[in-house]
């Protein structure tokens, strides 16, 4: 199945999973010496892949940029890290290490789990309700066992936050991964260490690939979807991120920051905006009826948010109003004709690429924007407005 | 009560031949005697000279800072611990529960000299404490219990007995 990581003994045994690769090098002690304790590893390990890797991922990853990021479910995944933590500290209260009174397979694999979240979101006012844990965490990254494959550590110092300019520098490309070794290196897993630990048992595989692959996983089913068909894929890249743009616009003034972030960043080779009207106003009826239309419009075209933005605005009143917006796409054409599912709708429009530098494009896009102004070309009071993003 | 420590405290090093040793005065300091060198006075001193002995620098502190803690250590087992007042002890076990709070060894991230020899001092007072205050002073029972479970390191004291669930819930934390 193309498993990575892979193991394969001197012997030609072969296995994959991590875990399980992790419990054949491990000694004895290491899975935990008894029934008993072996199962309570066994217990904190699958704790560590169920409850931990899932929030710490969507939390840590898009800190990254290697996942995008999406404030409901990285607010989720903090809370869920959260009850982690507090659960976690609450075991470690009364006992040293995790399972028994030295470092298991437990220890490692919690901790290598918490490791990201560690080094990347959890300082120090975060972290301080849970000193039992860190104290815990503290200790099994400074055993030189596992400072050989961790080498230092540093514990985050202040949250990271979703890195939209690595996310779109690491989207496009999928053949040149340097931004990966910083992560792939110490990407914490268990089986490694125990290789350095077992020497009798050889390692055949080399150090950074598990690690690294973990990584893959997620960029590749990212990267992979959109780039299949991606009509935008014979365009060069572009300064310009759009989604930076649109976070401004959605969390920002639109007028003091968005704007003025929009003009600063807006790169004229690899965008172009577009003035476009509805090409049958006397068909407009009611005015819910309309919005509806520019949505339908937005719902067709959702392959298209990636590279595009628009603001579409309702003016007038029922029976008396027309529709117009600005649209800002990736390339120099209209978009539409690129694909299929693009087209039922850009014909009822009519479409003016605007010249960037002039005064009416940086007034439309202004007025469009921020639903405010004169609108001195419609003759019609603002309605209401939609926006593409 | 020093000597047996000193004995269990050559076999956690490992120490092969045991070495002669003697008691001076009321408060019967341990001397190590030597018949080539001039013999060691003092529980600190001759632990720290076992150590070396058996080629254990680890247990002696990885940096100067380590050294100069797990040294500390040693002074305060033989000059606070040793012989404290009953009406001391809770001092002490109050400020070693703080201190511990954040460390699961005395000096460092691992084991130093100052773990066994703060063990082998406290061992009397924590098999005194009543359940509740085991609980109290939950991270010296925590780490009392760690080395008491450490490999080597009890031999010649009895388990204490430490609950890993918490019985009495109402106290601080």
């Amino acid at each position: 199945m193309g498993k990575v990581p892979a193991y394969q003994g001197d012997d030609g045994f072969c296995l994959t999973e991590s875990n399980a690769i992790a419990y054949y090098l491990s000694n004895d002690a290491l899975r935990g010496s008894g029934a008993q304790a072996s199962a309570e590893v066994l217990q904190w390990v699958s704790f560590a892949d169920s409850d931990i890797v899932p929030p710490s991922s969507t939390w840590v990853f898009p800190t990254l940029g290697i996942m995008q990021f999406n404030k409901q479910a990285a607010e989720q995944a903090k809370e869920e890290v959260k009850r982690v933590l507090a659960y976690l500290n609450q075991h470690l209260n009364t006992r040293t290490f995790l399972v028994g009174e030295r470092v298991s397979l437990a220890d490692i694999t919690v901790a290598c789990s918490l490791l990201w979240l560690y080094k990347q979101v959890l300082e120090p006012a975060f972290r301080q309700p849970y000193p039992n844990l860190n104290r815990w965490f503290t200790t099994c990254i400074n055993q030189p066992q596992f400072k050989a494959i961790l080498g230092e550590v540093k514990l985050c110092d202040k949250m990271a936050q979703f890195d939209a300019k690595k996310f779109a520098e690491m989207q496009p490309k999928k053949d040149t991964p340097p931004k990966k070794e910083k992560g792939g290196k110490e990407g914490g897993k268990p089986q490694e260490k125990k290789e350095k630990k077992e020497d009798k048992k050889k390692e055949e595989k080399k150090p950074a690939a598990p690690a690294v692959e973990e990584m893959d996983e997620c960029e590749a089913a990212l990267a992979a979807e959109p780039k299949a068909k991606d009509p935008f894929a014979h365009l060069p890249k572009s300064t310009f991120v759009m989604d930076e743009f649109k976070r401004k616009y959605s969390n920002e003034d639109t007028l003091a920051v968005a704007i003025p972030h929009f003009w600063e960043h807006f790169d004229r080779e690899g965008y172009s905006i577009w003035y476009s009207e509805y090409r049958f106003p006397e068909e407009l009826t009611m005015a819910f009826m309309s919005c509806n239309l520019i949505t339908g419009m937005f719902q067709r075209l959702d392959k298209l948010r990636k590279n595009a933005f628009a603001s579409v605005i309702l003016f007038g009143t029922n029976n008396d109003s027309t529709i117009s917006g600005i649209w800002v796409f990736r390339g120099q054409e209209l978009a539409f004709p690129l694909s299929e599912d693009w087209q039922i709708d850009y014909e009822s429009y009519t479409w003016r690429k605007l010249d960037v530098d002039s005064e009416e494009c940086k007034t439309m896009v202004k007025e469009y924007f921020a639903w405010e102004g004169d609108f001195k070309h419609v003759g019609k009071p603002f309605n209401q407005g939609k926006v593409f993003k | 009560m020093a000597l047996r420590e000193l004995s269990s405290l050559e076999k956690f090093l490992g120490l092969k031949k045991p070495n002669k040793y003697s008691t001076q005065g009321d408060r019967k300091v341990p001397v190590l005697q030597s018949n080539s060198a001039p013999s060691l006075v003092g529980l600190g001193t001759i632990a720290t000279h076992l150590a070396q002995e058996a080629k254990r620098p680890d247990l002696l502190g990885a940096s100067a800072e380590e050294r100069a803690v797990i040294q500390q250590w040693l002074e305060y087992r033989v000059a606070r611990l040793d012989g404290c007042a009953k009406e001391d002890i809770k001092t002490i076990l109050k400020d070693l529960n703080a201190y511990l709070e954040d460390k699961v060894y005395l000096a460092g991230n691992h084991i130093s000299l100052a773990d066994p020899l703060m063990y082998y001092g406290l061992h009397h007072i924590i098999t005194d404490l009543a359940v509740q205050e085991k609980e109290k002073y939950l991270n010296v029972t925590r780490w009392f219990d760690h080395m008491q479970h450490y490999p080597g390191v009890r031999h010649h004291l009895p388990p204490v007995v430490v609950l890993r669930n918490r019985v009495y819930t109402s106290g601080h934390h």
